[in-house]
């Protein structure tokens, strides 16, 4: 998570201090949506694996804790894909 | 705006200049007045009062907001023709010929953007702020057809800036509107996620767009869209530092209708344009 917090106060640096894990990224734009590609190659360098665009929801970028437990967790993305269809 | 004096042309009818652009004789123009007086109900609901953007936009101005990245395609310059060509001109040279120097204008594709761009540096409060303005809007299309897609258009905007709740609130408004007043018209229309034309399709911004839509669009039975609802998020706020007080950043949002295709959505359903008038006419009242 360290990546991404540097990632996203390199990409916003008038932000102060830590940011919460159920701030809003999205609508805040603190993931700004020229950004998002960026953003995605990110997780996908630090967790390994490919994200297909098809198979997620906005929610799932939302919060710092949803990509935690989304993208991040120890089971990983499959794990959390197959999940989210059951 | 009165439609009761309207009529037809004793010749039938007015020349079209080209592919499009189109004149409107005396029944469209009813139309499209008196259905711009009916679309105006919303600023009156909203209490948003009336202006009139700028008729050229900055290329500055368009540029911080992302708008060659997001649409290079549709920008509609303002060029004059260069000093040494005015000698050739007035000796009756063809104008098609000689060289146009850009101006660092561009007609407006969109009525939103020199209203925001007029807010710069603003602080809205976090009551926010609303504004009306229909103004003639101009894009490069690949192709043009009839009243639904021309080079020029008339597009009434309600631009809301302030909260986050307060944009939510605002499209919600304008949603419900569109509706009521298509009901009143005879139209029908179906609201479903859209994408504005990006240039590029694959693009960061309209893949995101794709999993988080950001415009909804209303539709005529035939698929043209005639009105949208669209938020911006703190884009705009945060480009041109207009503030909604202790909020930060203003979020904005704005309803907007394409005049000449509500115009071509009346005739769709009322099926000549004689019988669309008579129809708004009955809607007025």
């Amino acid at each position: 998570m360290e990546r991404i917090a540097a990632w996203l106060h390199e990409k916003n640096p008038g932000l102060d201090g830590p940011i919460d894990v159920d701030e809003d990224l999205i609508e805040a734009r603190l993931i700004d949506s020229m950004d998002f590609l960026e953003f995605i190659d990110l997780l996908e360098d630090i967790s390994g694996s490919m994200i297909d665009l098809q198979e997620v929801t906005i929610d799932d970028f939302r919060t710092l804790g949803r990509v935690q437990q989304r993208f991040l967790s120890v089971s990983g993305p499959a794990a959390a894909a197959s999940a989210a269809a059951g | 705006m009165s439609t009761s004096s309207t009529t037809a042309l004793p010749d039938g009818g007015l020349k079209n200049p080209g592919p499009g652009l189109i004149t409107l004789d005396p029944v469209h123009t009813a139309l499209l007045h008196g259905l711009d007086d009916l679309l105006t109900g919303l600023a009156a609901r909203l209490a948003a009062p009336e202006v009139v953007g700028p008729p050229l936009l900055s290329v500055e101005g368009l540029a911080r907001l992302d708008y060659f990245r997001n649409f290079p395609h549709l920008g509609v310059s303002a060029g004059r023709f260069a000093p040494d060509a005015l000698d050739g001109l007035a000796v009756g040279e063809s104008p098609g010929e000689l060289p146009l120097r850009p101006t660092g204008h561009l007609l407006p594709s969109a009525t939103c953007y020199g209203l925001l761009l007029s807010l710069e540096g603003r602080d809205v409060g976090e009551g926010g702020l609303r504004l009306s303005a229909a103004g003639r809007c101009f894009r490069n299309e690949t192709h043009y057809d009839g009243l639904r897609r021309l080079w020029g258009f008339h597009m009434r905007e309600v631009l809301y800036l302030g909260t986050k709740q307060g944009s939510v609130e605002h499209l919600e408004q304008g949603a419900e509107f569109v509706q009521e007043v298509a009901g009143r018209l005879g139209l029908v229309l179906t609201r479903a996620a859209a994408d504005d034309p990006f240039y590029d399709k694959g693009g960061s911004r309209a893949r995101l767009m794709a999993l988080d839509p950001v415009k909804h669009e209303f539709s005529a039975p035939d698929g043209t869209a005639i009105a949208s609802v669209n938020r911006h998020r703190n884009f705009f706020g945060e480009r041109l530092d207009i503030r909604a007080g202790a909020e930060g950043p203003a979020y904005s949002a704005c309803v907007a209708f394409g005049v000449e295709r509500w115009v071509h959505a009346m005739i769709l359903a009322h099926g000549t344009p004689e019988q669309a008038l008579e129809r708004l006419r009955d809607a007025r009242v």
